[in-house]
């Protein structure tokens, strides 16, 4: 009979000839002291995240990039020529600002979400709610994955951009933070989903009923001031208009509207979504039943 | 499993010196005590109500009732992963969401989540990291682990790739790695085949050997006679009678725990008792 469980005899007769740590049946934890990390539990967690979408990095990292290239290529280099400037800037770069905002937040809501919706309802989000980790360290660890996804696809995306149009980056210092804001943003914004989900069906129609939507009519393909007026209202309403523009003023040093509103707008945007992810970690809100 | 057997593990564990020299040590907080849990769930459901449990340290407790007695709802407050409505819980005396109070317990749920994107090692590694402990003693504590439960070999492989024993196992041995104090094993047996319940069942009489607490739920009357030294009974989220099965064979006048449980069951239900 084969056996699938070691017989731990060997093990207990070491013990009780003095080693009382010997092998796997050591003496359970004493129950009287203070809890102490070797290592922080939130790096564990951060670093599953990580591991986790770069175990996929075909599907995590290089699709969105070749899909934001295509772009590039089949908007701004094949038909670019028969598009003049816009405020100045060559079309084929004009562009890239939008679709690396596209890319990054698209990354890191589609991360968070389908992180957070297969450890629902593989149930083996409870290996990390049963932990000692707390509440806000569980929302940092899965945001954080996130945040490296869309940052990493953000980078890759850019210096290709820059090899294919030559496009520069004016004020990075406005670049950085618009980057840090948006990360935020959707990273909790694709926590929130990946929460309230209750089927695959659902984070799709968020990615492609709202997300792709409102991206492309947030002006990444062209400046809002061409629109007709009651159109300008519109995309004015629209919260990725702010977050291309932000990102637009980072690249060219121009946008449509001026950037501290934009950076206002990604930064509340950011806040109010933080917010609501902390209420939902610390009352364990459909986490927890 | 034959009565013998169990008597022989049981006689082995009275006369532990181990034993003795625990009983002379200060006393020991409860396990687990859990006073006046309620629990309503939003739909307005109450699966359990002013439950009253206390488990002692080092004890072997077998919880036994149908499903939708309440046992799963006790195990995932107790684990942090329900929340009480009302009443308290105190694990070694530590309020049971505290981090002192989660690092002492572990838990092998019934059904099997393991982490699809994670190989066996990492499984059992994160879990590790997930309760504070460094790299070098998690991968030592998985390797070793992975050797009692038989998956050095599946070491690289991924949950879904494995058979359903080998999740079992792997299941087991992640709840083992923070080496708690208190193990709670929900239906950890279920849909083994009778080799591997075997060998689970003598592993479980040596964690408990050497000091574990184990709270145990099943629906298998013979694993819960053979393993536990006392055996609460709960329906309708109340536990209705708490003792060695002996106790309860004498109290309820039965051949065997199957007859006892389902006479217990059999009796006239708790809110009718209680008008």
């Amino acid at each position: 009979m084969s056996s699938h469980v070691t017989d731990p005899a060997a093990v207990v007769a070491a013990r009780d000839a003095g080693d009382r740590c010997a092998g796997h049946l050591p003496p359970p934890a004493a129950y009287d002291e203070p809890f102490a990390e070797e290592r922080r539990g939130l790096l564990w967690l951060c670093e599953r995240e990580i591991v986790r979408f770069l175990k996929l990095w075909v599907q995590t990292i290089v699709a969105p990039v070749i899909s934001s290239l295509l772009f590039i290529v089949v908007f701004g280099m094949a038909l670019g020529d028969r598009i003049a400037d816009v405020d100045g800037v060559p079309y084929d770069q004009f562009i890239v600002p939008g679709l690396v905002v596209q890319a990054i937040l698209t990354a890191a809501y589609s991360n968070n979400s389908s992180t957070l919706f297969q450890a629902r309802s593989d149930r083996f989000l409870n290996d990390v709610l049963s932990s000692p980790l707390r509440w806000w360290e569980v929302n940092i660890g899965v945001a954080i994955g996130g945040v490296v996804r869309g940052l990493l696809t953000g980078i890759v995306l850019l210096a290709c951009a820059v090899v294919m149009t030559g496009v520069s980056i004016e004020q990075p210092l406005v670049l950085v933070v618009a980057t840090a804001l948006i990360l935020v943003a959707f990273a909790q914004l694709g926590v929130i989903a990946g929460i309230y989900a209750k089927s695959w069906d659902f984070m799709a129609f968020v990615t492609t009923l709202v997300i792709l939507p409102l991206s492309f009519l947030g002006g990444i393909f062209y400046s809002v001031d061409r629109l007709p007026e009651g159109w300008q209202v519109v995309s004015h309403l629209n919260p990725i208009f702010y977050l291309v523009q932000a990102f637009r003023e980072g690249f060219s040093g121009t946008s449509d509207v001026p950037i501290g509103l934009s950076l206002a707008v990604v930064a509340v945007l950011a806040v109010v979504l933080s917010g609501w992810c902390a209420w939902l970690f610390r009352t364990g809100h459909r986490l927890k039943p | 499993m034959p009565s013998s057997r169990v008597g022989a593990v049981r006689a082995s564990s009275i006369t532990d010196p181990r034993r003795a020299d625990q009983e002379s040590r200060p006393a020991v907080p409860p396990a687990l005590r859990v006073s006046g849990f309620t629990k309503t769930y939003a739909g307005g459901f109450t699966a359990v109500e002013g439950l009253d449990l206390e488990v002692p340290d080092g004890a072997f407790f077998g919880l036994l009732g149908p499903n939708g007695a309440g046992k799963t709802t006790l195990i995932g407050s107790v684990c942090n992963l329900v929340r009480p409505t009302a009443g308290r819980i105190e694990i070694f005396g530590h309020e049971h969401t505290t981090r002192e109070a989660r690092r002492l317990v572990g838990l092998a749920e019934q059904d099997i989540n393991l982490d699809r994107f994670m190989n066996v090692e990492e499984v059992l590694v994160y879990h590790a990291g997930y309760f504070g402990i460094g790299r070098a003693r998690a991968q030592a504590r998985a390797r070793e682990l992975m050797e009692v439960f038989d998956l050095s070999g599946k070491a690289r492989v991924r949950p879904p790739a494995l058979s359903g024993g080998m999740r079992r196992r792997l299941l087991f041995a992640r709840a083992l790695m923070h080496s708690p104090r208190l193990l709670i094993l929900d239906e950890p047996t279920a849909g083994v085949d009778v080799e591997l319940r075997t060998e689970l069942w003598e592993y479980t009489r040596r964690l408990h050997e050497v000091g574990t607490t184990i709270l145990l739920t099943t629906h298998y009357l013979e694993e819960a006679e053979a393993l536990c030294q006392e055996i609460g009974l709960i329906r309708e989220g109340r536990i209705i009678a708490r003792d060695s099965a002996d106790g309860l064979r004498a109290r309820y006048g039965a051949r065997d725990i199957a007859e006892v449980y389902l006479r217990a069951m059999a009796q006239k239900p708790v809110a009718e008792e209680r008008a």
